[in-house]
């Protein structure tokens, strides 16, 4: 930390399971946004991040909130929730927001919010992979495509085909039968992509779905994922300008507002 | 060499919206059906006509979702989805509807199609060998008769009861016949086809139409057994089905069957042959006639459902079956339960191959069930040239 | 426990072996989720006892009775009506269920998608793991659901099981069917004690389930304080304990419990800090020891006040009339009593959507978390409408699906944190 530095700043961090990221609010001026990927040693992540900070006053969120309350003691952390933590920073950025999807790493959630901006439902995909970004990351290893350019792999097929396995593991042999029958690499990541959107459009069908929807979290980097959502959904998702950085945005918001939930 | 007629059985659907829109201006009420257990002869001896409705593909499935959980079988999600979504002709020609209450999903399931439409819900007994089950059950088809009357505004005369029950003995007769050609050496139709045969029965407005139509059929299938046609390659498996009901939209397994080389040569399903026996013509009453005959349905919701067991000894028996696949809808319970039970007594009995295939309506694991029907064809294979007291097969 | 049991155990053919393993990862879970907790009652010293003997003295205990010609009654449901039981000197218990144990043998005979408790009895019978089953004289099943209708089959290859046809619905003929049923069990209870039935005993066996349902229900009444008293979880405790702890010196325990928290309540203790979020659970039933759920929520901030499911308020809330005067009028009493229970096997089940509703309302919960054993469809599908009716009194829901597996445990944490924060 650094002593010479106004301590007044609000800091969210997001420790989620592919990526950290940090964001230092300041009273007067811009803002600090961090990001380094988990790893295996997320402490030794979070604490690379910490170095750089000044305030002293951190909310923490994502699935290593709880790790990162137990051991920086040094600073003053609360914890919220993700679903709590991308309503405020999706509301931040866009006030007009009913709806917000986050296709995370692990998870995907969808938040239905009211007028005021109050969380009044949310949903969670269950325990498996299913139609998060870890199925993406997988399936673009399987299909020896990078991560970061899998979305345009896929704006690039001729032809739309279904796959209707969202089991990571059932999707792959899908895959492979696709391709044992020639199908073109573009088109069966056309179809994984397509099986996502389908799911999570079950999601948000379950929450009522009132728009103006907000799309965060990383897939939303995903411009093929972007996509298919407004074919589905009939209108174009709102992606913020640096979406996996949502969470810990709303995470500082969070500390600003005074709230805090002591752990 | 397809038989002629098999034309008709593939438009009997549009058979039936047709001659029920001829019948429209005379008031005929149309009962909407979803399963075996509700007796075809009350609600035609109260004056309505039966009809099966849809729920055998996956389409309407995503909608059924917005209120049913996924972890329910593709049939009750289907079923459901084609009337939330209004999209089963049938389904719209209906009155009213009767459900029964066979197994949790379904039971549960036609409290939210009550709300669509008036539903008449049957209570099974479940322990069919207990001496409660069948006063029970016999109260129920009462009840049924009077729901139905009321709908009609037509008294269910005893008399014409009995001829409803002889009239369908006659149908479900014919139907036991043209199944039974598929036990000859040479098998002249493809299982494929004859599921649309036997799809049919659901749906006929006028029964002596319908028999003259299985009469037709019943004397061309004769023609083709006698020039020794088949559409298999001689040695093919002969493979019986068995488990949850198939029909045209839901036959990806008997369809890979028969892709890779298996002759599916009987379905004991409730499609196929599980719901052919006669009712007693000579029973005084013919509504326990209907209750003894219709409580004997071997269905896996019943506790201890050793029917199966003896109805499959004997199919096996009269179709020269080589093996046996369970197809099983996902998360249908009771089916799949049981599958254990039924494999045990393939095996042991009649050492035969033995394979359990749990799957939906969708054809993400098409490729993979290929592989694994190949595989359970080549052991058939092997034990028809090794004998039955060959080593047991695949699971 | 101790080793003297190991005679006991081995004589009962269990895997001794892989017992002592579950005993002692027992006991650690205990540990963890109970001795953890800050402020517990003196009387859960009892529960403590009783959980800590659960295999060993209430086994000797039934092994004695055995003994002295006793019959041991082992059950699934709360359907089986344990004053038969008790009327023809019989003692009821509750069968093992709750925990992940045999799950490999279990899924060999059974699909992997059954539930978890249905896996669990199936697992405990044949990896010979639990006592009771082993020392029952007569196993009752009966066809509330799919899953457990055909397991009892799978079951019955192991150990015979009688099984009792559990109507769906609740018309005037479904009460005769079950009537009918009552009488077929009194008879196969009768057979198997070798005791007939008097009115007099049968009298008492009422007034005794009558009682303990009482004492819980008093518990429940003095849980409904604001702030909460004590934890969901050892309500929960209590509630499972009932099952197979002898009833009527279980009955006293509770009631001597229930003194000290009465007194707690007078003086406005609680085992919660404030700003506490009241949840209830309803749904699919908690078997010993099932606290997964209940140990998430109440790590989330927020405290469990009630519980809407068998091992809860459905087992306790109605009572047997005690005004028969013959064995006739007792045994109408008794199959009124438990056509009651609203069990999501039944249709349309309107009743327990009230019953949610108006517990939700009288315990003063922020929300509800409804607990669906993953591949339990009655529950499942009713969780829609549980949520719909909650929805129209204002009260917000949050449906879990889970199973007895710990690998969800984060995610489920985040879910009710989540829940919390959009409640508070």
């Amino acid at each position: 930390m650094n002593p010479d530095a106004p301590s007044d700043s609000l800091i969210g961090i997001d420790i989620g399971s592919r990526s950290i990221e940090l964001v230092e609010l300041y009273p007067d001026g811009p803002s600090r946004r961090l990001k380094v990927p988990t790893t295996f040693d997320p402490l030794g992540q979070c604490r690379k991040l910490m170095d750089g900070v000044n305030g002293s006053r951190v909310i923490a969120t994502g699935y290593g909130r709880k790790l990162f309350a137990e051991n920086f003691r040094q600073v003053e952390v609360s914890t919220i929730t993700e679903i709590q933590a991308y309503a405020l920073g999706a509301r931040f950025l866009h006030p007009e927001a009913r709806t917000v999807l986050d296709i995370g790493g692990q998870d995907t959630k969808v938040i239905s919010l009211s007028e005021s901006g109050k969380v009044l439902k949310f949903e969670m995909n269950d325990r498996c992979a299913a139609g998060t970004g870890k199925f993406l990351e997988f399936m673009a290893t399987a299909l020896q495509v990078l991560l970061e350019s899998f979305g345009d792999f896929a704006l690039r097929s001729d032809r739309r085909i279904q796959i209707s396995s969202m089991c990571t593991v059932f999707a792959e042999s899908e895959a492979t039968s696709l391709m044992a029958r020639g199908e073109r690499a573009e088109n069966i990541a056309m179809g994984l992509h397509m099986a996502i959107v389908e799911r999570t459009t079950a999601m948000l069908r379950r929450v009522g779905m009132t728009p103006p929807l907000v799309f965060a979290g990383g897939v939303a980097h995903n411009p093929c994922v972007v996509r298919l959502f407004e074919e589905k959904l009939g209108q174009f998702p709102i992606v913020p300008h640096d979406p996996d950085m949502v969470g810990a945005l709303g995470a500082a918001l969070y500390a600003g507002n005074g709230v805090f939930h002591r752990v | 060499m397809k038989p002629e007629s098999l034309e008709q059985f593939e438009k009997t659907g549009d058979r039936f919206l047709l001659d029920m829109a001829e019948l429209e201006e005379s008031g005929t009420k149309v009962a909407g059906l979803y399963c075996l257990f509700a007796p075809v002869e009350i609600v035609r001896a109260a004056g309505a006509i039966p009809v099966s409705l849809c729920g055998k593909k996956e389409k309407p499935i995503a909608e059924a979702e917005r209120i049913l959980p996924p972890n329910l079988c593709p049939l009750i999600k289907s079923s459901y989805g084609y009337a939330a979504t209004d999209t089963c002709p049938y389904f719209s020609a209906s009155d009213f509807l009767v459900g029964e209450t066979t197994c949790d999903g379904k039971k549960k399931m036609y409290e939210f199609l009550g709300q669509i439409k008036p539903l008449h819900l049957m209570h099974l007994p479940y322990t069919t060998s207990e001496p409660h089950a069948l006063h029970f059950w016999y109260e129920e088809l009462l009840r049924l008769g009077r729901f139905v009357e009321e709908h009609t505004g037509i008294k269910i005369d005893r008399e014409q009861l009995r001829s409803q029950i002889r009239v369908h003995n006659r149908m479900r007769s014919l139907v036991r016949k043209i199944s039974s050609f598929q036990a000859a050496e040479r098998i002249p139709l493809s299982g494929l086809d004859m599921m649309t045969v036997m799809e049919s029965k659901s749906f006929f407005v006028h029964p002596d139409r319908y028999i003259d139509l299985l009469e037709k059929f019943v004397s061309e299938l004769e023609t083709i057994a006698a020039s020794g046609y088949s559409p298999f390659e001689p040695g093919a498996p002969r493979i019986l089905l068995t488990g949850c009901p198939v029909g045209r939209g839901s036959e990806k397994v008997l369809r890979l069957i028969e892709e890779c080389g298996g002759a599916v040569v009987c379905m004991e399903n409730c499609t196929g042959v599980k719901g052919l026996d006669p009712v007693d013509e000579e029973e005084e009453d013919p509504f326990l006639a209907l209750a003894r005959r219709y409580l004997q349905l071997p269905c896996s919701c019943m506790a201890s459902n050793t029917g199966r067991l003896a109805l499959l000894d004997r199919l096996i028996g009269e179709y020269s079956a080589d093996g046996v696949v369970d197809l099983t809808w996902q998360c249908c319970h009771t089916y799949n339960i049981e599958s254990r039970i039924v494999g045990d007594r393939i095996e042991t009995k009649h050492s035969m191959p033995f394979l359990h295939i749990e799957t939906d309506y969708s054809n993400s694991d098409t490729e993979q069930l290929r592989t694994r029907i190949e595989a359970f064809l080549e052991v058939a294979r092997w034990k028809q040239s090794t004998g039955p007291a060959a080593q047991s097969g695949v699971r | 426990m101790t080793h003297s049991y190991e005679d006991m155990w081995e004589r009962l053919n269990l895997d001794l072996e892989a017992h002592a393993g579950l005993l002692e990862v027992l006991g650690k879970f205990y540990g963890n989720i109970y001795m953890s907790q800050q402020g517990r009652l003196r009387g859960m010293e009892y529960l403590d006892f009783v959980l800590s003997e659960v295999h060993g003295l209430r086994i000797k205990e039934l092994q004695d009775a055995k003994a002295r010609g006793g019959k041991i009654v082992g059950t699934f449901c709360v359907f089986v009506p344990e004053e038969i039981v008790l009327a023809a000197g019989g003692i009821q218990v509750g069968l093992c269920a709750g925990a992940e144990i045999g799950k490999g043998e279990a899924e060999k005979v059974l699909p992997r998608n059954t539930c978890a408790l249905i896996k669990s009895f199936v697992g405990f019978k044949l990896a010979r793991l639990c006592p009771y089953i082993e020392s029952c004289d007569l196993i009752v099943g009966e066809t509330t659901c799919d899953g457990k209708k055909k397991a009892y089959e799978i079951f019955s290859e192991h150990t015979p099981v009688y099984v009792m046809e559990i109507p769906q619905m609740k018309r005037p003929s479904d009460r005769e069917l079950w009537k009918s049923e009552v009488l077929r069990f009194k008879t196969v209870v009768e057979e198997a004690t070798g005791n007939t039935i008097t009115a007099e005993g049968l009298r008492e066996a009422i007034k005794l389930v009558n009682k303990r349902r009482r004492a819980l229900q008093r518990l429940n009444r003095l849980r409904a304080a604001d702030p909460a008293p004590i934890s969901g979880r050892d309500a929960l405790l209590i509630n499972q304990i009932s099952f197979y702890d002898d009833p009527a010196r279980f009955t006293a325990k509770i009631e001597e419990l229930c003194d000290e928290l009465e007194a707690r309540v007078g003086s406005g203790g609680s085992v919660a800090p404030e700003g506490t979020a009241r949840l209830m659970l309803s749904g699919c039933p908690m078997a010993v020891p099932n606290w997964k759920l209940p140990y998430v929520v109440e790590s989330s901030g927020a405290i469990i006040v009630g519980e809407e499911s068998c091992i809860g308020a459905r087992n306790t809330r109605d009572l047997v009339a005690e005004n028969g005067a013959d064995l006739d009028t007792m045994i109408d009493a008794i199959v009124d009593r438990y056509m009651m229970i609203d069990c999501a096997c039944f249709t349309p089940n309107t009743e327990r959507l009230d019953n949610i509703v108006s517990m939700a309302r009288e315990l003063k919960v922020k929300g509800v978390v409804h607990y669906g054993l993953s591949f339990c469809q009655p529950y499942a599908i009713e969780a829609y409408k549980v949520e719909k009716a909650l929805r129209a009194a204002s009260i917000p829901m949050l449906s879990i699906e889970t199973d007895y597996g710990m690998e969800d445990v984060e995610q489920l944490k985040t879910r009710v944190e989540a829940f919390v924060e959009m409640i508070r």
